[in-house]
């Protein structure tokens, strides 16, 4: 019986440990993300690089509004001088480079998340190193999203030089400067 | 020791440091595959290249370029390089760039050093950061590797330089990269 009794408590115990199934966890910042971008060039150049997202906060929704306001009205300069204007919410660190975040939205789906993040500067020009380059201004920031599971495991996309511009289904076109989006793989909220 | 022992050492001692015959002909036209290497603080970066060989420059041409740098500097070089005729290619993805200046030095080991100048850069490592240094003068990429009897080796790449008289060598190379890309693995190809 007291063997029984013990068994009943150990299970009790670790139920309360895992997660109820019904409500989605909230994610809240300060938090951070490593992950590792990942870039290829045909069939025979490869690039990698760690990078680190740190969010202090998310943007509040009356910001984000704000600059949406300023794309659809604006264009893409409205945007980017709203975007300037913006607190700093965090920062994407790439080598010894920090640039800071301006923009950072989760959107829950189901136990998951989406969080998109947009920097006021950009953060590399994939492919220009290229000797027939094409010229970089104009790609003034980057824009970064991740699809995170319940248990803080994903991956993403990373616009590492891009700009913005009104239209499209979602209301966002982003025009990178790469002719393809970076991968970032092995996407992991950190544990502190 | 027994017979059998012996033999076996003799023989031993016989091809220890000899170098095998190369199981190819020494010379162009050749070509060898190259996985190069680039690593930073910030990433790192590979690329598969491939060097075409279709001719060696003669000794004649090889002491009008050193004139041409001795006398005019980097402008004079380049000038004299892109007069030269094409030596072959250096192929990275779909670009091929053509190789204007292509020497080979027999080493001491049997091996054999290859150096090879193109007439315009190959890429500009770092050149995709957003404080990149300008690329102006850096208008030409330099290859230089090793490979024994066998056909591999390793060597390093200034994929854009620029030279300029001067040094211990008479030729200094300036790297647009921080350092050069290393040549991790050449093999030569069979032909």
């Amino acid at each position: 019986m007291f063997v029984y009794s013990l068994n009943i408590w150990v299970i009790a115990s670790l139920l309360a440990l895992v997660p109820s199934q019904g409500e989605p966890r909230k994610w809240t910042a300060p938090e951070t993300f490593v992950a590792k971008a990942e870039t290829r060039s045909g069939a025979t150049g490869v690039a990698s690089a760690p990078v680190t997202i740190h969010v202090d906060r998310y943007t509040p929704e009356a910001d984000l509004k704000m600059m949406q306001e300023a794309l659809r009205t604006g264009g893409y300069p409205g945007f980017l001088t709203a975007l300037r204007k913006a607190p700093v919410v965090g920062h994407v660190e790439v080598g010894d480079r920090k640039i800071p975040v301006r923009w950072s939205r989760q959107v829950p789906d189901g136990a998951n998340r989406t969080i998109s993040f947009v920097t006021d500067a950009p953060i590399f020009f994939v492919g220009g190193g290229n000797p027939n380059a094409k010229p970089k201004a104009g790609y003034e920031l980057a824009v970064l999203q991740l699809k995170m599971d319940s248990s803080g495991i994903g991956e993403g996309t990373m616009a590492a030089a891009a700009r913005v511009k009104p239209g499209g289904e979602t209301g966002v076109v982003i025009d990178q400067y790469a002719d393809q989006p970076i991968k970032l793989v092995s996407v992991r909220r950190e544990i502190k | 020791m027994s017979i059998c022992s012996l033999v076996v050492a003799v023989v031993l001692s016989a091809s220890w440091g000899a170098q095998p015959a190369p199981s190819w002909k020494p010379g162009a036209p050749e070509s060898f595959h190259a996985n190069a290497q680039a690593t930073s603080d910030a990433g790192g970066v590979a690329a598969a290249l491939t060097f075409q060989v279709d001719a060696y420059t003669p000794d004649a041409e090889r002491a009008r370029l050193v004139a041409a740098l001795t006398s005019g500097g980097s402008p004079a070089f380049l000038a004299a390089l892109k007069k030269e005729k094409a030596a072959g290619y250096v192929q990275t993805g779909e670009r091929k760039v053509t190789i204007r200046y292509a020497r080979v030095q027999a080493l001491a080991n049997g091996g054999r050093r290859v150096v090879l100048v193109t007439d315009a850069p190959v890429h500009f490592v770092g050149g995709g950061a957003t404080n990149a240094a300008p690329t102006a003068g850096f208008d030409l990429a330099v290859v230089e590797f090793e490979v024994d009897t066998v056909g591999l080796g390793s060597g390093t790449m200034a994929m854009a330089a620029k030279v300029k008289a001067g040094g211990p060598a008479g030729v200094q190379v300036d790297d647009y990269a921080q350092q050069p890309v290393k040549l991790v693995t050449v093999t030569r190809n069979r032909s």
